[in-house]
């Protein structure tokens, strides 16, 4: 009999606190196509290549563990240029690590959506043009995440 | 008498005008696209999101629903090659007409019942009661197991819900000494929650398990049996499902303002001596009041499991149902109201 009397008042508590919420409301995620969280510093975001850079050597395509990247060997050449299948990769930034040349690097965009899966195959040339996030083409406001005493989570 | 005046007329007059225009039928759906996106409005701003806002977006995205349900409409209707097909098309049908029909015997002012019966209470409850019948239907002739687990689930929950809200009703019934609604509201000196809180909570939590809402959404469970009876249907039908838990738990709403919140009391003399139907206003934003709180709880709770909500039902709130009828008896010796 006591253990419903005590269940009881959780109930009411969670209650409680759910009606707490409701009149002061505590939101913690931003309006995303209107406002874009910067991410942090070292985020693991899409691949850019910087070929100018690149002796072409291959290690990046022999790190990748989840076979993403791969050399792409044009006709008459010998050595080939790295392209990344995004329909593989995991972002773990090993490639980025393991160049000699600081040829790829990774650069915070995320947010990106493709229409098919052959999209998501970026050959050399590809990867060497800069991803944009759309949200910040369509002018999106950029918001950093700050840590608040009171309230957990705020972004400005 | 002209053909307009005619039909003025028959619009007007209580058993057209309460089933059909308020508390009925466009009443309710009209409250079905506002409680959905309340429901998930309230649920965001609890969880700290945004929710539902980029149709209308100056309201708040109050149409979220609307656009739905124009998706719904527009969506193919696909028969499984596997169902048995007669029914699989019956049941939603029967499940509306259920889901319709308790609205022609809830009274919406003071002699304004569109049918007029000493015994309102249980036909409504009855009529109530016998939609689950046509969940059984939906889910059984869908031929799929999700759906048949989601039926057998519902069967579950009905036995275990169904009785301790009968007996709370009762128990007020009792004390009112009517089992006619139009009289219980009349008789109500105090509201009935003031008179019989067992019996208001008893049937509150009946209530909130019969429309199958959090925490006891247990026969849809979208991340178990996905959507449970409804799995098969598609397009306008699968709306059709969703908006029968709500449809009911408008209907209780009402039925649980009458018996529980004095109704339409203090009732609106102007609007009364206009036209009587538009007299329920309070009664209206009472039971509306009522299912937001209902739908509340959805960001509170986590889902029941069968068991859980099945222990509850025959350990818990049965016994509360008993004691409210004893309550009940009690009062009415004592008291005699
Ligand atoms: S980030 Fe990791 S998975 Fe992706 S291409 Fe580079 S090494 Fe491969
Ligand atoms: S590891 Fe660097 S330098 Fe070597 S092939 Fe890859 S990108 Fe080019």
């Amino acid at each position: 009999m006591s253990s419903y009397v005590k269940n009881f008042g959780g109930h009411v508590r969670a209650v409680l606190t759910g009606l707490k919420y409701l009149v002061k409301p505590n939101r913690i995620t931003v309006y995303y196509p209107e406002y874009y969280v910067e991410p942090p510093e070292g985020y693991r975001g899409m691949i850019k290549y910087y070929p100018e850079k690149c002796i072409q050597c291959g290690l990046c395509a022999m790190i990748c563990p989840a076979g993403a990247m791969k050399m792409y060997v044009k006709k008459g050449e010998k050595k080939g240029r790295p392209g990344v299948n995004y329909q593989r990769c995991i972002f773990c930034g090993f490639c980025v690590d393991i160049c000699p040349q600081d040829a790829l690097e990774m650069t915070k965009v995320h947010d990106v959506a493709f229409s098919s899966l052959e999209e998501l195959v970026f050959p050399p040339e590809k990867l060497a043009v800069e991803v944009q996030s759309p949200a910040l083409l369509r002018g999106a406001v950029k918001v950093k995440p700050v840590f608040d005493e009171e309230r957990g989570l705020r972004h400005e | 008498m002209g053909l307009v005046e005619w039909i003025v007329r028959l619009v007007l007059s209580p058993g057209v005008f309460a089933p059909v225009i308020f508390p009925g039928l466009l009443t309710a759906l009209a409250v079905l696209l506002i409680v959905i996106w309340a429901e998930r409005k309230i649920a965001a701003r609890v969880q700290m999101r945004v929710g539902p806002l980029y149709v209308t977006r100056h309201f708040g995205g109050v149409l979220q629903m609307l656009a739905d349900g124009t998706r719904y409409m527009f969506q193919e209707f696909i028969v499984p090659e596997t169902a048995d097909k007669v029914p699989y098309m019956l049941a939603p049908a029967l499940a509306l007409t259920l889901a319709i029909a308790p609205f022609a015997l809830i009274p919406s002012a003071p002699g304004f019942a569109p049918v007029k019966s000493p015994y309102s209470l249980p036909a409504l409850l009855a009529i109530l009661a016998s939609t689950p019948l046509s969940v059984l239907l939906m889910g059984w002739s869908s031929n799929n197991k999700f759906s048949i687990q989601g039926a057998v689930r519902e069967a579950f929950m009905t036995l275990a819900y169904e009785v301790p809200l009968f007996l709370s009703a009762l128990s007020m019934a009792i004390l009112y000494g009517s089992m006619d609604l139009e009289e219980i509201v009349g008789r109500q000196f105090l509201p009935g929650a003031l008179l019989n809180p067992v019996a208001a909570f008893t049937f509150f939590v009946a209530m909130v398990m019969s429309s199958g809402r959090l925490p006891f959404d247990i026969v849809e469970g979208e991340q178990e049996i996905v959507a449970g009876p409804y799995v098969e249907y598609t397009g306008i039908v699968f709306g059709i499902g969703m908006g029968l838990a709500y449809l009911k738990l408008y209907a209780l709403s009402l039925l649980y303002s009458l018996l529980f919140l004095s109704g339409w009391e203090p009732l609106p003399r102007a609007l009364y001596s206009v036209y009587p139907g538009l007299a329920g206003v309070w009664l209206f934003a009472k039971a509306f009041t009522l299912m937001l709180f209902v739908v509340f709880l959805r960001s509170v709770y986590g889902r029941y499991r069968l068991d859980q909500a099945l222990r509850a039902g025959w350990r818990v709130y049965l016994v509360l149902a008993v004691v409210s009828i004893l309550l009940s008896c009690l009062l009415r010796v004592v008291v005699n109201v």
